[in-house]
């Protein structure tokens, strides 16, 4: 049925295997929609957030796919800056992440604040003491570039690529992806690292807080790091599910390897960087403050010690060990367990740095906040998650996402001859198809 | 028309840029900001002229000035008057949310008739001529004196149209509601000699001692005494809080004495004890001002040793002596009484016994002590003229036997009231009125309350608000709110000089309501001859106006009139007795029963727990209900959600497998209740303490069916000197639910 | 209108004096059309911009001892103006004013992000979660001098603002430049029947306030006077509303402390 839209050479499973995917993971996505609007028609009410909890789930699922989006910048940051070449085959892929990622962040953020349509003030009124005023405009622009980088993907969709303008655009476009590429990059770094200034310019929160240098915390450069280094582990992870789910091999081992290996080392200067912070943190900073480090991990039900070991042990050094070495590379298990401990980690990470320092009492007559989130919440913290399968969904279907797909599995000389009859017979549906804003959706549709 | 994919391409990017271009997104957007600050449901307050007038609260007997701010005919703001001799600025959080009762949800919008179980519309002139021929019929058969009438005051000009009605139409059944005035009036006849109530000149004390009052929970005039405890605070006065709990005066004052609750009395006597054991008594006053001081003195030093009264009331034998002393040496000592903010009587010799301290100590009559404040004198009406129907009414005895029998000193009985029409046969008040009171939420044992009101033929309530009382009555002839209407106030609670007040109209009538005052005329008109006559005016402001006299002016312009030369009268003039000295105790006195504790109701066995209320200032117990604002600032240990929580202390819930927040039963020999369990470290192990002011049932949403009423747990327990209810608390069990 | 000289207006609350009686929070609720629900139990949703908090001593019967606390916005000056909220706003819409010290709230626009209540140790911001509703005929108590905030928006204690504003307006109107100390008062202070609050000018010796607590504005206005304590005073948010006490554990609750750092 969409055989003409499926890139050549390479081998999709039925039409109605597709469209029952896509109608089951849609159902969550129409919960989750369902949920947004209530959040948008009835307000935050809708939520467990309250005035302890100003930030709750929703700001944690944005750092969060924002660090583990981060696989885009840094893997495009390695590909077209320092030049590893290799990498070319897997870029495709991480940049759809990255889209994935940082329109997900958006949409999240869009239900989460109590005035969506004056978001824009942001931007009209910013504040540039702000660290989330740096966040929007660099979340903003890099959202931009990624869009860029994600265009030309697109346009190499097989009947889109017939027509000699987006064919044109798209050869163009590649071109200068570097310049992008550095773009985004550069704008990667500051809006990761002002995530992490969020929370460490919060001097009146001394779990948050952190010295640093000039204006910025510590936790800027290390929400950058942690993000170049757990990005990359996601960007795999989601090429191994993918595999999984493929049931065949989609990039070669030497590009994961090549991947991992870097994210290994990033991950394990994370990690010392990150002891070392919170050393510097539990001995000198908290404790001006009055604080020891144990007041902020005990005398409640949930937020305990074992959040530090297992948020910099468990999912900070273990993986990046792992990672370092060849064999952890090579051994399927290893490097499964590897990258999704750090994509724990880093996610964990988050929730610290957005949850527990608004549960920590500051004033001392004041206890622990506890909070877990509604439904509601829950919902619309799954719906770019379904979003973002039915768009991988899409793409892997329908655009060249893997280079070395065909490469890898070789099918049968297809009946073109049969392709192009049915290609004859439907230019007027694609064209119209094409007036719709998001071309992604076009093969749905079509 | 065909479109080719280049045309039709070009149209929509050139339309998108072109649009991008154009101011539209633009306006767009900024509509849309603005339309997030206009939803139409969002009001948007209206501007207009300022003007500020000034009144007197009328929602406690407090009796403060206030200013309220007006934007056009609307009120925005009640805030306390400044230079008020009451005070003075100051105000309370009942008197800050006044505009919420103005034009709140609880408000009765016109006058209704119950028809069926149901309200039903009525008009006024209806109303009044259906009420007017049901009492011309009770009158016709002989049974005037089957009228009843509860008010919550005695004072003023409409409590007095109201006992002006009785009389003339024959019957001497005014009743005003309790509270500890009925125990300090009949302290200060019988000792001092006067008709009248007490006033305190806490300002000019140098040490409260305080048995149980609330002197910073809503005792006497509230805005006063908090006034009084931050000069005490300034100027190095103490304050000593004798109570079971740690209530906010307790942790507020400069020391906490934790006393088995009910034992008080005991504990004042145990203090006399000491101080005349030690001559420490201001043998001046004593010995030249005061008669019965030996007979009282053997009754003292024979009962009341410190051993005896530690025993009884659970303080440190030295803690009792050096309170004695500390109290005796004090230059301008002040013992007062009357539980939390004064709800209940209690017991007429605890209060004798604390006033006797006082005397004591020689601060009677004098800066820094207590005196007794007249009766006001500005309500002189023509002398009524009755018919013999009227007089004849009048012989008949009081319904809640006030005033003979085996209550000769009492004025008022409403805590017997209920009993005794649920135990008759036919219920001996056929008519009741009810003004500015809330018998069926404030008295004990509220169900028993409502079964006894709902066999009266016809309650008619003036309640300006559907508060319980309006809900089971006949009729609901509202009355306008304070906000809305003249009235007198005069003297308040405890304030040292006389004082009267008036409150005025601020705004107009929002409602169909009339003014009390002008239906009681209206009524006595429609009834003709005699019950017309009385009533010369022809309507309430006529009557108010004539009655204040000169006072008028002063009252309209300033809002208040004090008589500032007033100064009690010295110790030879000062008392009234037979003796013309203070009594100590004299044949009437001793001829009553003896000081004991008082014990709960109920049977320890069965109820190991003792279950007190406590008063606070964020919920208002009496006529009025806490409206959004005041409700709004109870705190979460008090009340969550619909639920109300019981403090205990942390041991005794340990005993019964009791946690924070947890459910339990709470019962009573009165009643049970589902509730939350507080843990409280200042609370005597034993004891659990339950708010006042939660448990409505009326009112609007903000109010109704949030926690429990005390009242409905207990019953009213009657001082065998008095006949006044002297119930502090009840036997109570508190068991996991 | 350039003032002559800056003020920074603060707040001493005397805490032996407050009795916990409520009549500041009522006041403010009042005063700044502050909206009510059926429900407001749950004090982490309950809008209040005046909060009495209630300290225990932690101690058993009968050595309990309960102590009040109100807690308005500090105001903060932080480093040069850079209060915790302020300086996190990403939009702008909450201010510091050099000119009196307050720190303000734009209503208009605030934009619901709340960057500031996650930056507030103090739990003074509070968002709008509901659409504000005035039952039928109540909204006439609404004052026009402070707008009503729409749902999704964050609120505080504005030290009454507006009432500076008139007052301002009234003196420019007499030719006067200067307010007199009791010109511009809040209403919490002016409602508080005990009379524990004071307000005025840190910047003014003549004024009580600054005769309370003795500001050492080198120490961003650190009090010197002993019995004077600010809340959180070492996280450096340099608040404007000071506290009195005579009881030591009182004291004790100021800040967080070690244990071998004596308090
Ligand atoms: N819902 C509603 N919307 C309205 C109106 C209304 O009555 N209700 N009125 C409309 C009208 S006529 C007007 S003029 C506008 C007014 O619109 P705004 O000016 O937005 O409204 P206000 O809340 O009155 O303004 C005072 C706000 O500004 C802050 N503020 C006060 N002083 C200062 C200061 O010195 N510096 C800074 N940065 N902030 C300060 C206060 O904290 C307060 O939040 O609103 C319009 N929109
Ligand atoms: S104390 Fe009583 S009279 Fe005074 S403002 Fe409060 S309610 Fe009104
Ligand atoms: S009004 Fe005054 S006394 Fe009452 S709680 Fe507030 S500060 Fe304390
Ligand atoms: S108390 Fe909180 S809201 Fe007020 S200025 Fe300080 S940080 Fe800002
Ligand atoms: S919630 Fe409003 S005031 Fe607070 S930081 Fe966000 S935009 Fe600023
Ligand atoms: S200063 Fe004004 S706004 Fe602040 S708490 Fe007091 S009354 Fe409310
Ligand atoms: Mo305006």
């Amino acid at each position: 049925m969409d055989s003409a839209l499926i890139p050549r050479g390479v081998k999709r499973c039925p039409t109605w295997q597709f469209i029952l995917g896509i109608v089951i993971v849609g159902a969550v996505l129409l919960w989750g929609v369902f949920a947004m609007l209530l959040c948008w028609i009835k307000g935050l009410n809708q939520t467990n957030m309250n005035t302890a909890y100003g930030f709750a789930i929703w700001i944690w699922a944005d750092l969060a796919v924002i660090a583990v989006g981060g696989g885009a910048f840094f893997t495009g940051f390695l590909r077209y800056i320092v030049g590893k070449d290799e990498l070319k085959n897997i870029i495709n892929f991480a940049v759809l992440i990255g889209f994935i990622c940082y329109s997900s962040a958006l949409l999240i953020l869009a239900i989460d604040i109590g005035q969506p349509l004056r978001g824009w003030f942001i931007f009209w009124h910013a504040n540039v003491h702000s660290m989330l005023t740096e966040v929007a405009f660099c979340l903003s622009c890099y959202f931009g570039v990624l869009c860029i980088e994600y265009l030309p993907l697109i346009l190499e969709n097989r009947q889109i690529d017939k027509v000699p303008f987006f064919h044109n655009l798209s050869h163009n476009m590649h071109e200068i992806m570097a310049v992008f590429a550095a773009t985004g990059a550069f704008l990667s770094f500051f809006h990761q690292g002002s995530l992490g200034g969020v929370a460490g310019v919060l001097f009146g929160r001394p779990f948050g807080f952190r010295e640093g240098v000039l204006i910025w915390p510590w936790t800027f450069f290390l929400f950058t790091w942690s993000a170049a280094a757990c990005g990359p582990c996601f960007t795999i992870l989601i090429t191994k599910i993918t595999e999984a789910i493929a049931r065949k091999k989609l990039v070669k081992d030497n590009v994961i390897e090549l991947l991992a290996k870097i994210s290994g080392w990033m991950l394990l200067t994370y990690s010392v960087a990150k002891i070392a912070d919170t050393w510097y943190w539990a001995t000198v900073t908290a404790p001006s403050k009055g604080f020891t480090l144990m007041d902020f991990y005990s005398n409640n039900p949930l937020y305990g010690i074992w959040i530090l070991i297992l948020e910099v042990g468990i999912c900070g050094v273990l993986p990046a060990l792992i990672l370092i070495t060849d064999k952890g590379r090579k051994t399927s298990f290893a490097l499964w367990a590897a990258v999704i401990l750090a994509v724990i980690g880093v996610c964990l990470n988050r929730w610290v740095m957005v949850l527990q320092i608004l549960a920590v009492p500051v004033m001392p007559f004041i206890s622990w906040h506890m909070y877990f989130p509604s439904w509601q919440e829950i919902a619309t913290t799954i719906l770019p998650v379904a979003y973002g399968i039915i768009l991988i969904m899409i793409s892997y279907r329908y655009l060249p996402i893997f280079p070395q797909e065909a490469e890898l599995n070789p099918i049968e000389p297809p009946t073109y001859a049969e392709e192009d009859k049915q290609e004859q017979e439907e230019p007027v549906e694609t064209q119209e198809a094409s007036n719709a804003p998001e071309p992604e959706m076009q093969p749905a549709e079509a | 028309m065909k479109i080719d994919r280049r045309s039709f391409l070009s149209f929509v990017i050139g339309g998108a840029a072109g649009t991008a271009l154009s101011p539209l997104p633009w306006k767009l957007t900024d509509d849309l900001s603005i339309w997030t600050q206009t939803w139409p449901w969002v009001p948007v307050p209206t501007d207009g002229e300022v003007s500020y007038v000034n009144s007197v609260c009328t929602l406690c007997p407090g009796g403060c000035g206030i200013t309220v701010r007006k934007i056009d005919n609307r009120v925005v703001k009640i805030e306390g008057m400044k230079g008020h001799p009451v005070n003075d600025g100051g105000i309370c959080i009942l008197g800050l949310s006044g505009a919420q009762l103005l034009y709140g949800q609880m408000r009765v919008r016109e006058p209704l008739k119950k028809v069926n179980g149901r309200f039903k519309k009525i008009s006024w002139d209806e109303a009044i001529s259906e009420i007017s021929k049901k009492l011309v019929e009770l009158r016709s058969k002989g049974e005037s004196y089957k009228v009843a009438c509860i008010a919550g005051s005695d004072r003023g000009t409409v409590p007095e149209l109201f006992n002006r009605f009785l009389t003339v139409y024959g019957s001497p059944n005014f009743i005003r509601t309790p509270s500890i005035q009925d125990s300090y009036e009949l302290t200060l006849h019988l000792m001092h000699g006067v008709q009248g109530m007490p006033g305190f000149d806490v300002e000019n004390s140098d040490f409260i001692l305080s048995f149980s009052s609330g002197v910073i929970d809503g005792w006497g005039s509230p805005v006063r005494m908090f006034k009084a405890n931050s000069n005490w605070r300034d100027n190095g006065g103490k304050v000593i809080q004798v109570e079971p709990r740690l209530s906010n005066t307790a942790a507020k004052s400069d020391k906490w004495i934790a006393i088995n609750p009910g034992t008080e009395g005991a504990l004042a006597l145990g203090l006399a004890h000491i101080i005349i054991k030690e001559s420490l008594y201001n043998s001046s006053f004593v010995n030249n001002y005061s008669t019965g001081f030996n007979r009282w003195k053997r009754h003292v030093m024979d009962g009341y040793s410190p051993e005896i009264v530690a025993k009884i009331t659970g303080i440190d034998k030295s803690v009792i002596v050096s309170l004695a002393r500390d109290f005796a040496r004090a230059s301008k000592p002040l013992a007062i009484c009357g539980r939390g903010q004064g709800w209940t009587p209690g017991s007429l010799k605890e209060f004798m016994a604390v006033n006797a301290l006082n005397a004591l100590v020689g601060n009677i009559n004098k800066e820094g002590g207590i005196w007794g404040l007249a009766e006001p004198d500005y309500i002189n009406w023509p002398e009524l003229e009755m018919d013999s129907a009227a007089s004849r009414g009048m012989q008949e005895g009081r319904i809640d036997g006030a005033g003979s029998g085996e209550y000769p000193h009492a004025k008022y009985l409403l805590n017997r009231l209920p009993e005794i029409i649920n135990s008759a046969e036919v219920s001996p008040v056929q008519a009741l009125f009810v003004t500015g009171s809330n018998p069926c939420y404030t008295l004990p044992d509220t169900a028993s309350v409502k079964k006894a009101f709902e066999r009266i033929p016809l309650v008619v309530s003036f309640s300006p608000y559907i508060d319980e009382t309006a809900e089971i009555a006949d009729f609901i002839l509202p009355n306008h709110v304070f906000l809305e209407r003249y009235e007198d106030v005069p003297p308040v609670a405890g304030f040292q000089k006389p004082i009267i007040g008036l409150s005025k109209p601020v705004v107009d009538p929002q409602f169909n309501t009339k003014h009390v005052g002008d239906v009681i005329i209206q009524l006595a008109k429609s009834m003709g001859d005699f019950i017309a006559n009385a009533f010369p005016w022809e309507t309430y402001e006529d009557c108010l106006q004539t009655t204040l006299g000169d006072k008028w002016d002063t009252l309209v312009q300033e809002g208040y009139w004090t008589d500032s030369n007033f100064a009690p009268p010295a110790w030879a003039q000062g008392f009234e007795t037979a003796s013309t000295k203070f009594e100590f105790t004299n044949d009437e006195i001793n001829s009553l029963s003896r000081f004991s504790p008082v014990k709960p109701e109920g049977d320890e066995a069965s109820y190991p727990l003792v279950l007190i209320p406590y008063d606070s200032m964020r919920l208002a117990s009496g006529f009025i209900g806490d409206p959004p604002f005041a409700i709004k600032t109870v705190e979460d240990t008090v009340l969550k959600g619909k639920d109300v929580l019981i403090e205990i202390n942390p041991a005794t819930a340990k005993k019964l497998g009791l946690a924070e927040g947890r459910y339990a039963n709470l019962t009573t020999p009165k009643g049970s209740a589902k509730v939350k369990v507080h843990l409280f470290d200042g609370i005597m192990p034993g004891i659990i303490a339950m708010p006042r002011g939660l448990g409505h049932t009326a009112y609007d949403k903000f109010l109704a069916g949030k926690g429990i009423n005390f009242n409905e747990l207990i019953g009213p327990v009657e001082d065998t000197a008095s006949g006044h209810d002297t119930a502090w608390g009840i036997s109570a069990k508190l068991a996991k639910a | 209108m350039k003032q002559e000289k800056a003020k920074k207006y603060g707040m001493v609350i005397d805490l032996d004096k407050c009795t916990g009686c409520g009549s500041c929070m009522v006041a403010c609720m009042a005063e700044n059309n502050v909206p009510f629900r059926e429900d407001e139990s749950d004090k982490l949703l309950s809008i209040a911009w005046m909060r009495v908090y209630k300290l225990t001593n932690g101690k058993p019967f009968p050595d309990t001892d309960i102590c009040y606390l109100p807690r308005p916005c500090m105001h903060c000056e932080g480093h040069h103006g850079h209060s915790p909220c302020v300086s996190v706003c990403p939009a702008t819409a909450t201010d510091y004013s050099e000119e009196t010290g307050i720190v303000s709230q734009i209503y208009t626009r605030c934009f619901g992000c709340r960057y500031c209540m996650a930056a507030c140790p103090y739990h003074v911001r509070l968002f709008n979660w509901w659409d504000p509703v005035w039952p039928d005929g109540m909204e006439k108590s609404l004052s026009p001098n402070v707008s009503v905030r729409m749902r999704g928006v964050v609120e505080k204690c504005s030290f009454c603002f507006h009432r500076y504003q008139l007052t301002m307006d009234k003196a420019h109107m007499e030719g006067r430049r200067e307010l007199e100390e009791d010109e511009y008062q809040t209403a919490c202070t002016q409602a508080c029947p005990a009379g524990a609050i004071t307000f005025g000018d840190l910047n003014n010796p003549k004024h009580t306030v600054y005769r309370m607590v003795k500001p050492d504005h080198k120490q961003g206005g650190k009090p010197k006077n002993p019995k004077a304590f600010r809340l959180l005073e070492r996280l450096g948010t340099n608040p404007k509303v000071y506290y009195l006490t005579s009881r030591e554990w009182v004291r004790s609750m100021d800040d967080n402390y070690l244990k071998n750092e004596s308090k």
